[in-house]
């Protein structure tokens, strides 16, 4: 199971590898706002003003690196788009949780940081030009500063045992 | 209208109040990549569901929507399709609101061959209700409705339609996004009544192997066993591994699609307007003729 479909990293542009790190961005800013959504619906405030800061800062790379693909290439269109893309630093949907705590989003977010390093590793081999293989190792390095960044992150946050099962309604005959 | 529509113009201003965690987001994402590969505009096309967690999808979808009564989605579909056959139909629902309350719908919406995609969320609970027992319950499943297990024998809804003659038939699993939304992307395009059971597990009242962390160990795609999809005997004998096995992928594709009922009534529709077929009115008039 690939999270990537219909893209030949042998013969991918340097234009198509930029829009693929933007969009690789732009789903996991949109998969943050949902949790956000999910978890302020559910009762969760704490961790949906997380999950919004995550997509906030998502938003911050894909604004980073689409400027970066404008001015090389301009608005020249482009080969892939997001059904190309499935959750390759976006949490899988399966992650959030109503009443999950602030270290669970945490941990979320740093094996979605571990996951995304795994794709630009794993798509390194198969590229073969030295100008986007020099950005794939760029991307891939950016990775594991943000790893850093939550590790720190979750060092300062308090252990905390998992609650979210505490709120469940015991069963009750109908 | 953009020449490409994407994944998010399908996407509805309201959103999920589903539980976190639950499959049914996977499945939402994967009709909207579904339907921009398939490119139609959201006003072709019709969303109808019964009654459940998985029926709310029509009001999370830009296109048309009927949010219909328990169990009735596939007979409303049927008759929004023969009213306007130019419109993409698509049935969403629940292994509850499918085989229960409108079980009896099933077979008739499969033997006429309206050309509509049935999508079933099958998390084998009553999830909206706060998790009683359903049709496809595996048995000793203990709920509120069954405290010391189950004692009904569950239906499987893939050898069911598979042996009332669905032209199309699969199964999905939101643990695997790329194949989940091939699949729709695939049921969609099929010419004739589609029928794809989503796994899709109920976070708050499901079994934890039930939940996606677990598909994502138990799933086996059908393609990886050298299935042939158009063999619909060796399809009947997979699909009998219901409850145990969890196979994804393709378990009967027709290889020469029947045509469907909708084509059918246009055909005698036009046959009426050429004058070929005289309406039962007219026959009447010659009968009663001096």
């Amino acid at each position: 199971m690939t999270p990537v479909t219909g893209i030949d990293f042998e013969r991918i542009t340097l234009r198509d590898a930029l829009d693929l790190a933007v969009l690789i961005e732009e789903e996991a800013r949109d998969r943050y706002r949902e949790f956000a959504d999910q978890l302020t619906t559910h009762a969760t405030p704490e961790v949906a003003d997380f999950f919004s800061r995550m997509a906030r800062i998502e938003e911050r790379h894909r604004a980073e690196l689409l400027e970066r693909r404008r001015t090389l290439f301009g608005d020249s269109p482009s080969t892939v788009d997001r059904r190309n893309i499935f959750d390759v630093e976006a949490p899988g949907y399966e992650e959030a949780r109503a009443f999950m705590g602030v270290r669970q989003a945490l941990e979320t977010v740093l094996a979605s940081e571990v996951k995304a390093h795994a794709f630009f590793n794993e798509a390194l081999p198969r590229v073969k030009d030295l100008e986007l293989k020099a950005l794939f190792e760029e991307l891939r390095d950016e990775e594991v500063d943000h790893q850093e960044l939550v590790k720190a992150e979750l060092a300062r946050c308090p252990e905390k045992p998992d609650d979210s099962e505490a709120y469940a309604d015991d069963p009750v005959a109908q | 209208m953009k020449d490409l529509l994407t994944p998010n113009d399908y996407k509805s201003p309201l959103k999920p109040i589903w539980c976190p965690g639950c499959g049914d987001y996977g499945v939402l994402q994967a009709l909207y990549r579904a339907l921009s590969a398939v490119g139609r505009p959201p006003h072709e096309i019709a969303f109808i569901s019964g009654i459940g967690c998985s029926s709310r999808i029509p009001g999370y979808a830009t296109a048309y929507g009927f949010n219909t009564v328990h169990g009735r989605a596939l007979p409303i579909a049927q008759g929004v399709k023969l009213a306007n056959p130019d419109l993409l139909v698509i049935v969403a629902g629940g292994d509850g609101d499918g085989f229960s309350i409108g079980g009896g719908h099933v077979p008739h919406a499969i033997r006429r061959n309206v050309d509509l995609t049935y999508l079933v969320m099958d998390n084998q609970v009553y999830g909206l209700t706060k998790g009683q027992l359903s049709p496809t319950s595996p048995r000793g499943l203990k709920t509120v409705t069954s405290p010391m297990g189950s004692l009904e024998q569950p239906i499987n809804p893939l050898l069911t339609v598979l042996a009332y003659g669905a032209g199309f038939v699969a199964q999905a699993t939101p643990a695997d996004m790329p194949g989940m939304t091939a699949l729709v992307e695939e049921a969609i395009r099929y010419p004739g009544f589609s029928y794809v059971n989503i796994q899709s597990p109920c976070i708050t009242f499901g079994e934890e192997e039930q939940q996606l962390k677990a598909h994502k160990g138990r799933m086996k795609p059908l393609a990886s066993l050298g299935h042939d999809p158009s063999d619909q005997l060796a399809a009947l004998d997979l699909a009998r591994a219901y409850g145990t096995e969890l196979y994804t992928g393709v378990f009967y594709r027709d290889p020469s699609p029947p045509p469907t009922y909708d084509a059918l009534v246009r055909q005698r529709q036009a046959e009426l307007q050429r004058g070929e077929r005289r309406p039962r009115s007219r026959v009447l008039d010659d009968f009663l003729k001096p």
